[in-house]
């Protein structure tokens, strides 16, 4: 059997958070296949696939969890929506824009709006489910938005390597106090 | 990755070592900052108010208005006429300073200054329609300061400064005034840039961008008194033999780099660290006194005393890791904050003149016309002082330095020509441009920038033009790169020029007593010096009966970056040159604006913006819009 992970998030950090909207724009730019001043000249419409907000006193991008029983995947009557190659994908082909995942979706984490010029009086919307796919296919090792940060306040965690460092940790402690206890034993 | 960084062999020598030492440079902060923000450089970052920061998404889905309503093309036309009206003001206080200074001498206060250029005096004079029978030269040059000075103080709107309306083609200066674009006032264009892009106020893109367009005229209105006026304090630029690059520091010598933009000071010091050479070799400098430039304070010593220049904007943290430089001084502009703490890791003493431009942790010498002596031996005093705590083991001056004949003002172009046509010293060059064998003039102007290797679009650019018989003038930071690239030299003319710009060259630099051909690209002096490539255009233009937008003339700043160069590039747009950019401005986030500055300019003044960042197509562009202008001149 294939080992399991779970899937890698991106994470972000209230505390450092500046709330400048920096990952938004270079999410929009990373997935539109073009630069960012050409994007602009061209006037195309982009959407980030990540929200910065302010709520409860802190700001920080939401966008989505990646799952492991996700929501969204349980919902979609077309199957578009399902786990692959560490993320939970959209098959877009496969997408009807009937907007399921969008109401089950726990992080508002996705949107269906169509990108590009407004479609009058044709059979589509085109719009489509877009969410965070950690920039999967934009041929980049580090997702755009925790490139684009400029306080580090995001960061691709890998569950498993931030496991291991929480575990390492705490069994550094332990190991701590075992001595101290031992040595106390000792004086006893 | 040095090389990527910049093409100047002296960095592939002293980044190594600066990393080594752990200083850090203009190349590593640029690095710390990537990426940069998006929203700035599209131009949609507002913060002229407190309710603000705003920020329009440029693409569409979220805010598309500001807290106060502007949207992007609005804040986009404020962001950039806000930055000429900084470059606007940075040249005309230096104007305002020579002009100042001018009046000082009129009227003997300043004994260390006197008019060295009587005969640019009285051309000066003439040229602003003041009569001067019977006066003597301290007479010309009070009344010649005078009308200068009303360029900072006339209220009547409908007059326009006088200098500008002294400088420009009638056909221009009537386009001009039609869009009521004409300064005249410079202060007072200046300020109301500022006002009208306060919190709710112009909110038209295009009536902002002509206020833009009237900030930028004042710029070059500021540049033209700045140059004619420093000429007659400190005389004409004429060729002269000199070297750029780092190499030109000395090992045995007490080296002073004077940095910054303003000759007032740099022309003292030149002066006094003559007198006090004598002293320098006392302690221990056995090649005595050596003064290099850096920017364009080195181009204004350069072009008029043949001083040598160090380093262009980029480089001039690295003349500090040389470990060579005594003393650095600074005036104004392009002086990197960096340079205080650089110095700090040697011996250097980083020495700021300025009451308005101070950086923390240099030494300050508040320099005054009035006790300009004074104060410029204390600086030469400082540099030989520091000079005994040099460390030799510390010292690495890279080998490289290249010959640069420098100094071609409009009076140096027209005395070469007048060589071949002494009755009309303009009609080889109309001739050359008519018959093909020059097919167009570039001016060359701007900064360096790290958006682009350092030099490398000036170098390659200019091959290119030169290959494809283009006349080449070049000013500033540009200039800088092709000294140090050894672009002004005989040799690359014959090396790099198009068989018949260099036939032309040749005659003129022959008969000119050079004894071979003029450089490929003809230094004319400093930033504020690209006024003096618009005084040849139009006495062209003059000559020809045509305007500027006619000519087969076109200015490029291919490794922009100032506020200055914004202003600069803007004028150069609105006296109808065609204009390149090779790095991006920050006014694409609103299409309107772009629009108006790369297009509707056409129509409205006949020059353009053209932005292109790959400085191969630029130069094929630009050959391009030559090629037309030549069609619509029919020759
Ligand atoms: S880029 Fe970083 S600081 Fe800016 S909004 Fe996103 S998470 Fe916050
Ligand atoms: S879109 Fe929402 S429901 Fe679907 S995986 Fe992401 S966070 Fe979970
Ligand atoms: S002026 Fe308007 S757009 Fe600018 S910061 Fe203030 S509210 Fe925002």
């Amino acid at each position: 059997m294939k080992r399991q992970r779970e899937n890698a998030i991106v994470f972000a950090d209230p505390e450092c958070c500046l709330g400048c909207h920096g990952c938004e724009m270079a999410c929009a730019v990373a997935h539109s296949g073009t630069g960012l001043h050409q994007a602009a000249l061209a006037g195309l419409t982009l959407r980030p696939r990540n929200r910065v907000v302010a709520a409860g006193g802190v700001m920080m991008p939401v966008q989505c969890r990646q799952c492991e029983d996700a929501p969204c995947a349980a919902a979609c009557p077309t199957g578009a929506m399902l786990q692959e190659s560490g993320q939970v994908g959209v098959r877009e082909k496969n997408c009807v824009g009937c907007k399921v995942c969008v109401m089950v979706c726990p992080f508002g984490a996705i949107s269906v709006k169509h990108e590009g010029t407004d479609p009058e009086n044709c059979r589509t919307n085109g719009g489509i489910a877009r969410k965070c796919d950690l920039c999967a296919g934009t041929g980049r090792d580090v997702p755009a938005c925790v490139e684009a940060c400029p306080t580090k306040a995001l960061t691709l965690v890998d569950l498993e390597e931030y496991r291991q460092t929480l575990i390492e940790a705490r069994a550094a402690e332990l190991a701590q106090s075992l001595q101290h206890l031992k040595s106390r034993k000792a004086r006893i | 990755m040095t090389m990527k960084l910049s093409t100047d062999p002296s960095a592939a020598t002293l980044l190594p070592i600066a990393k080594k030492e752990g200083i850090s440079t203009v190349w590593d902060r640029h690095r710390a900052m990537q990426p940069q923000c998006g929203f700035g450089q599209l131009g949609v970052c507002c913060r002229i108010c407190w309710k603000g920061p705003c920020r329009i998404d440029p693409f569409g889905d979220g805010p598309q208005r500001g807290i106060c309503g502007a949207d992007a093309d609005t804040i986009v036309a404020r962001n950039v006429i806000r930055m000429i009206a900084a470059g606007a003001a940075g040249h005309s206080e230096h104007g305002r300073h020579v002009a100042l200074a001018l009046q000082g001498v009129a009227e003997g206060r300043l004994p260390a200054y006197q008019i060295r250029d009587e005969v640019k005096l009285r051309a000066v004079a003439a040229k602003l329609d003041i009569c001067t029978e019977g006066q003597d030269i301290p007479a010309i040059a009070a009344a010649v300061a005078k009308a200068t000075l009303e360029d900072f103080q006339n209220q009547d709107h409908d007059a326009p400064c006088n200098w500008i309306e002294a400088t420009l083609t009638k056909k221009r200066l009537e386009r001009l005034q039609a869009l009521h674009v004409l300064p005249h006032n410079i202060d007072a264009v200046i300020t109301q840039i500022m006002g009208r892009t306060l919190v709710g106020c112009d909110a038209d893109p295009v009536n902002l961008i002509l206020g833009g367009i009237k900030g930028a005229l004042a710029d070059f209105d500021g540049m033209c008194l700045a140059i004619e006026l420093s000429d007659a304090l400190f005389g004409t630029p004429s060729p002269v033999i000199t070297a750029a690059n780092l190499g030109v520091i000395k090992p045995d010598a007490v080296n002073i780099a004077v940095h910054g933009h303003n000759p007032l000071l740099s022309e003292v010091v030149c002066e006094v660290a003559g007198q006090m050479d004598e002293e320098a070799r006392k302690a221990g400098a056995k090649d005595g006194i050596n003064i290099v430039g850096i920017c364009c304070t080195g181009n204004e010593v350069m072009v008029r005393h043949g001083i040598p220049l160090a380093a262009n904007y980029l480089s001039q943290e690295l003349a500090l890791v040389t470990g060579a430089v005594d003393a650095m001084v600074v005036d104004v502009q392009c002086i990197m904050p960096s340079v205080s703490e650089i110095g700090a890791c040697f011996h250097t003493a980083v020495i700021t003149t300025m009451a308005e431009n101070k950086i923390p942790g240099a030494t300050h010498v508040d320099f005054k016309e009035e006790t300009a002596l004074e104060n410029a031996r204390r600086i030469v005093a400082t540099a030989i002082e520091a000079y005994k705590r040099r460390d030799p083991r510390r010292v690495n001056i890279p080998d490289f330095k290249q010959t640069a004949i420098v100094g071609f003002g409009v009076e140096s172009v027209v005395g070469a020509l007048a060589t071949l046509n002494a009755e009309d010293p303009l009609q080889p060059l109309i001739e050359n441009i008519a018959n093909g064998n020059i097919r167009g003039i570039a001016l060359f102007a701007g900064c360096n920038s790290t958006q682009v290797a350092q030099d490398s679009s000036f170098v390659t650019m200019a091959k290119k033009l030169a290959a494809n018989n283009v006349l080449m003038l070049a000013t500033g930071c540009g200039a800088g790169s092709f000294a140090k690239h050894g672009l002004m030299t005989q040799e690359a003319t014959l090396e790099y020029a198009g068989d018949s710009l260099k036939a032309v060259m040749t005659a003129i630099g022959t008969s000119a007593g050079l004894n071979g051909p003029l450089p490929l690209v003809l230094h004319m002096g400093s930033c504020v010096d690209n006024s003096r490539a618009v005084q040849v255009a139009v006495a062209v233009a003059d000559k020809l009966g045509v305007d500027l937008d006619q000519l087969p003339l076109v200015a490029s700043a291919p490794e922009a970056m100032s506020e200055k160069a914004v202003a600069i590039g803007t004028w150069s747009v609105a006296l109808g040159i065609p204009t390149h950019l090779g790095t991006m401005p920050q006014v694409t986030g609103s299409a309107k604006v772009t629009e108006l500055l790369t297009q509707t300019a056409k129509d409205l003044l006949g020059g353009y913006f053209l932005v292109e960042l790959d400085p191969n197509l630029a130069a094929d562009k630009l050959l391009e819009v030559i090629e037309e202008r030549r069609k619509g001149l029919g020759i």
